[in-house]
């Protein structure tokens, strides 16, 4: 059961996806404008079940860190992205968790959606080894509501193998 | 003594003295199973090897899954409170004991046959003991010849015959420890951040390589120069170019070596990026630790960026260990340097930092990860070519020693010499006899 209507279930995938094909397609610029100023952007290690900044997480990062990331894969010379991945992803089991209004804090009426999401990614590594890598995963975004429509205030994936030593994950996952 | 006779037994003929040379060695050293064999026996068998650290492990039943070589064990936290390293391996099959990678148990139970054993090793009883001489099995876990612990880092040497832990690692290990423990006012780090795990598809010792390389850092990670290291901690002691720096590569002997920063460093605290207004409190509780004077130097010194032979990396915020687990297939886990200190400030910006840092999403260890691997595929693909030479000449003439050390310019690879020189000498000890087989040279393959 859902906590919305289908018509805002429907906005609300769309915007997974288009967020998907933007992540998929390295297209760093216009993925980062669909952050909010305050976005969380967290890979935890294990479970997540601990508070970020208290152990160290794969990413933990704040709109600053998260630009720097970006200017760094644009700058040409990320070489663990050079040349980029091909990538595709595929989204599923998304789930509406909750609806929090006005889940900003600013008085105003902009809603806020816990959204939960499975995923499967497969990258091809170009840059050395040459392995298609499988990736997989739980999402939780929480999206909010804003004058330019959806946007993402948090965003955390929790890989089903974060215990284990992984890959270069220098792409936007 | 016994062990070492079987050494010289189990050779398998590559002749390290030649594959190792003063100024390059030989890619079939990243890519030889033969090799990686004799690695496994001579560096990681009979010497001492990193396997974690006491804080890991702080109370009664506390254990954590490491590799020790090529052989998986538990470090754990006995009911007397010391430390044991034991195979995480039944002794009755084989089965592996705890699959997780930390825990805290009673005691370890085989899930096959329910053999249990205490947390040092010794199997406390076995089901059905009508079946057994004396009603229990004569075994135990098994456990390496020798642990010892040096300011709460735990090593292990399997043979029990490479001599004292402090042999080992000389005055200059101990010294690099010593400067990354007192980095905590209490003397004591406390490593309960996490581990991340960094999978690497290259030979294990591009890491030693890699992470004391000086010269690489404005090249393979030119793309922070425009945004993470601008303004940064680094921009000081790697942006400035050959000769423009105070930084220093240091070679200490015994396969111990440094990317000494400290003289680069403009102000105090340029290490951790922040003012001491940020961490006053733990500077304050420096100072009543170790006085002024001491403390100053902590202050503007820093962790230091150094690696201790075969598989212990003191990254600056961050230890981590390397695993080689084949030819081709390296480990990599790092914990950030946390301390004991009133300030919650410290240990949080040391986690940040280390993020930042290190495993496989962070700014810096994705591009020496893809060298690596590169690197890796020109050997991997040649294992006999007799051209295919790593080289590391660079600043050999102008290096200085004295007193067992050797220091250059920090673009100078005399820290991948260094590991490299006691490499050759660990791996020839008992080499010189196999050399003289007709299997001795690269050209020969696999023997």
């Amino acid at each position: 059961m859902s906590a919305v209507d289908g018509a805002t279930h429907r906005e609300i995938q769309e915007f997974l996806y288009h967020e998907a094909m933007l992540a998929d397609e390295s297209r760093y610029p216009e993925w980062l404008e669909l952050v909010t100023d305050d976005i969380h952007y967290w890979v935890p290690a294990g479970d997540g079940d601990y508070e970020p900044g208290s152990r160290v997480s794969f990413l933990n990062d704040n709109r600053t860190r998260l630009a720097t990331r970006i200017t760094q894969l644009m700058s040409g010379r990320r070489y663990s992205q050079v040349p980029k991945s091909p990538m595709r992803r595929i989204i599923s089991n998304i789930q509406v968790l909750a609806v929090h209004p006005d889940g900003d804090g600013d008085g105003g009426s902009a809603d806020e959606y816990e959204v939960g999401s499975n995923f499967v990614l497969y990258e091809h590594a170009v840059q050395a080894t040459n392995d298609m890598r499988i990736w997989v995963g739980r999402t939780t975004h929480r999206l909010r509501r804003t004058d330019e429509g959806l946007r993402i205030a948090r965003k955390k994936i929790e890989l089903v193998n974060s215990t284990s030593a992984l890959p270069n994950m220098a792409f936007i996952i | 003594m016994e062990l070492a006779t079987e050494s010289s037994t189990v050779g398998t003929g590559r002749d390290y003295t030649h594959l190792v040379q003063d100024y390059r060695v030989h890619g079939s050293l990243y890519s030889d199973p033969a090799v990686f064999a004799d690695e496994m026996k001579r560096i990681f068998t009979d010497g001492w090897v990193f396997v974690g650290h006491e804080s890991e492990i702080p109370d009664a039943g506390d254990w954590v899954a490491r590799r020790l070589g090529a052989e998986n064990v538990l470090m754990a936290r006995t009911h007397d409170g010391e430390i044991s390293v034991v195979a995480n391996r039944c002794a009755h099959r084989g089965t592996t004991l705890c699959p997780q990678t930390e825990g805290n148990s009673r005691n370890f139970r085989c899930p096959y046959h329910a053999w249990t054993y205490d947390l040092d090793g010794t199997l406390l009883g076995a089901p059905f003991p009508k079946g057994f001489q004396n009603g229990k099995p004569d075994v135990r876990l098994d456990q390496p010849g020798q642990v010892d612990v040096y300011r709460g880092f735990v090593f292990a040497n399997q043979s029990g015959a490479a001599g004292p832990l402090s042999e080992h690692l000389g005055p200059g290990g101990s010294d690099l420890i010593d400067r990354a423990a007192d980095m905590s006012p209490t003397g004591r780090l406390q490593l309960n951040g996490g581990w991340l795990g960094q999978r690497a598809d290259s030979n294990w010792k591009m890491w030693p390589e890699s992470d004391n390389d000086g010269y690489h850092i404005i090249f393979a990670h030119e793309s922070l120069a425009a945004s993470l290291l601008a303004g940064s901690q680094y921009e000081d002691v790697i942006l400035g170019g050959e000769g423009e720096t105070s930084s220093v590569a240091r070679d200490y002997g015994g396969g111990h070596v440094e990317l000494d920063f400290r003289a680069s460093y403009a102000t105090e605290l340029a290490w951790l990026g922040a003012p001491r207004s940020k961490v006053n409190a733990y500077c304050d509780d420096l100072e009543a630790a170790y006085g002024d004077d001491k403390a100053k130097q902590i202050m503007w010194d820093g962790p230091p960026h150094a690696f201790v032979f075969p598989n212990l990396f003191l990254g600056e915020m961050n230890i981590a260990r390397i695993d080689p687990l084949a030819p081709g297939l390296t480990e990599h886990f790092h914990t950030p340097l946390l301390v004991e200190s009133s300030d919650p400030g410290i240990n949080r910006r040391v986690i940040l930092q280390s993020e930042a840092a290190m495993g496989p999403a962070s700014f810096f260890l994705p591009e020496d990860v893809v060298i690596a691997e590169r690197m890796h595929r020109a050997f991997d693909t040649n294992p006999t070519d007799q051209h295919a030479w790593v080289d590391l000449r660079r600043g050999i003439e102008r290096e200085q020693h004295s007193d067992g050390q050797r220091w250059s310019d920090i673009t100078d690879e005399t820290t991948s010499r260094g590991f490299w020189h006691h490499y050759r000498h660990v791996m020839s000890r008992i080499g010189e006899a196999a050399a003289a087989s007709p299997n001795g040279s690269p050209g020969n393959g696999q023997g």
